[in-house]
């Protein structure tokens, strides 16, 4: 469960979230939507403690995000799988490295990185690019990638930040059918988003942000509306 | 772990080829001046030793003193610490020599024959261990019980030749030890510099792993394995540099400065030059990295 309890978040002047109450129950696929610079990355970045609040609370369970110190932050990060539009794919490293990488930060023996990591690859479709760097794929590959690495230590909550705002709408759909995929195994999904297609085919519940607020939350098959 | 850390690193290494190649040539410069320091301060002192060893004070006797008197004068002197060696010219070896120094000058050589006695006094050649000492030891002589003999001691003559080596020989050391530390602390910032550009090209990598949940060792560790790789090829290439062009240079150097062959030097202490160089190196490239990651690690 995520829990977010009165969130207040300025820049300066400016105010990026405001009074923010939400609440995601465990295995629900959410979509956060509204136009740029409503707050929805900094809602998803209070979760992995890339931003502290201002203001308020952040729960992820029983663990308060906001209250635990800087040097157990990779631990809560090993928790939650994200999904960028710019992928942040590690450019040096293959396709293989960069999954096999987020596995080896949780300590993991050479025979379980040897046996998941090619297994996920297969999963996403990339089984024949795994010596491959990013820049030699397409973005449609380099997402499905980042969804790969996000998904390489079985985490309970996915992040994915606008993961479609590079592709195409095929490529996009692709994303989306596999973000469904990982919902229905039980990982818990939000996905912040602008594209209307997207929103619209997802259905699900859908939660709007404008400046700072939540102005709509439709918990059944929802549609985007601004 | 420790395997994976080095396999990275040393992958990480070959993958920025460009960079690494930047990072290596610059600490291989930094270790080359090193060893040149090094090299330079050897050879400085070791002419002023062998200036040193030229240096030496002659006490005269007197025609009339016996050879008894000189030989207790001379036991006496060469049981004081600061003497180095002593040497007894009679007044027949200095006659002897005197005649082979100037034996294609018929005018001395007439004269010579002419004299009944022999005009030279004996005299001791006194060397000391070091040229400051030489003062102690002519007041030593002039306070001894067999003092009436001698005639001159031409310390006094030398003691202005004397002092200036000494004053040219601390200068040197000081010198050679500001201008050492001075370079060491250029070559040092130079390497430290090229690490930080090196590791200030990948932040957005170092941001992405922290993203990913790695711990600042982790990420932290792969570099520093990065950086020893750095210093252990800039130490063998700066050692392949060193010892050829030591090969050549240093009859050379041994002719101009007639004291030592830095290259045999080298070559007999290479036990220790190389570990040395190699340990410096690495030092260099694991500190450049420990400090230049530092500030990344903050996301």
């Amino acid at each position: 469960m995520i829990k977010f309890d009165k969130v207040n978040k300025t820049y300066g002047d400016y105010i990026a979230l405001e009074g923010v109450d939400l609440e995601i129950k465990d295995g629900e696929f959410i979509s956060l939507v509204g136009p740029s610079g409503a707050g929805k990355s900094t809602l998803l970045r209070l979760l992995t403690r890339e931003e502290l609040p201002t203001k308020g609370g952040v729960l992820i369970d029983d663990l308060n995000v906001v209250e635990i110190p800087d040097d157990e932050v990779p631990m809560l990060r090993r928790k939650i799988g994200t999904v960028f539009q710019d992928f942040k794919l590690l450019t040096g490293k293959t396709a293989f490295e960069n999954v096999a990488f987020a596995l080896e930060v949780t300590g993991a023996s050479e025979e379980e990185i040897a046996e998941d990591v090619p297994q996920l690859l297969q999963i996403v479709g990339l089984d024949k690019k795994f010596n491959n760097f990013p820049n030699e794929m397409s973005g449609g590959e380099r997402q499905r990638l980042a969804i790969a690495r996000a998904l390489i230590h079985r985490p309970k909550i996915i992040l994915a930040d606008e993961p479609t705002g590079n592709l195409d709408m095929v490529n996009s759909y692709d994303i989306v059918k596999l973000l469904w995929k990982i919902n229905e195994l039980g990982t818990t999904i939000v996905l912040a988003t602008h594209d209307r297609e997207i929103v619209n085919t997802v259905g699900r519940r859908v939660v709007t942000i404008e400046n700072g607020k939540i102005v709509r939350d439709q918990t059944e098959s929802g549609r985007y509306i601004i | 772990m420790i395997k994976r850390i080095f396999a990275t690193g040393w992958t990480n290494f070959k993958r920025n080829s460009y960079l690494s190649f930047s990072a290596v040539g610059v600490m291989s410069i930094a270790l080359i001046l090193l060893v040149s320091l090094i090299g330079i301060n050897l050879l400085s002192d070791k002419t002023i030793a062998s200036l040193q060893e030229k240096v030496d004070v002659s006490v005269y006797f007197k025609l009339d003193a016996n050879e008894e008197q000189i030989g207790a004068l001379r036991s006496e002197t060469e049981s004081l610490a600061e003497v180095k060696s002593v040497e007894y010219i009679s007044r027949e070896q200095a006659l002897e020599m005197f005649k082979e120094r100037h034996k294609d000058d018929l005018l001395i050589q007439e004269s010579l024959g002419e004299l009944e006695d022999n005009p030279l006094q004996a005299s001791l050649n006194v060397k000391a261990m070091e040229a400051s000492q030489f003062s102690n030891i002519v007041k030593s002589i002039e306070g001894s019980k067999f003092s009436g003999t001698i005639d001159s001691i031409n310390f006094f003559e030398n003691e202005d030749v004397i002092s200036r080596i000494q004053a040219f020989a601390t200068n040197i050391r000081n010198w050679g030890v500001l201008i050492m530390l001075t370079l060491g602390l250029i070559a040092v910032l130079v390497t430290f510099n090229t690490i930080r550009l090196t590791i200030y090209n990948q932040r957005k990598e170092i941001e992405i792993m922290k993203l990913v949940g790695a711990s600042n060792w982790q990420i932290r560790a792969p570099y520093i394995a990065e950086g020893t790789f750095y210093g252990l090829f800039a130490a063998l290439i700066s050692l392949a540099i060193i010892y050829p062009v030591l090969y050549t240079i240093s009859d050379k150097i041994e002719a101009f400065t007639t004291s030592t062959n830095l290259f045999d030097y080298f070559v007999r202490y290479s036990y220790q030059i190389i570990p040395l160089v190699v340990i410096v190196g690495i030092a260099l490239g694991v500190t450049s990295s420990f400090f230049a990651i530092r500030k990344h690690l903050k996301v």
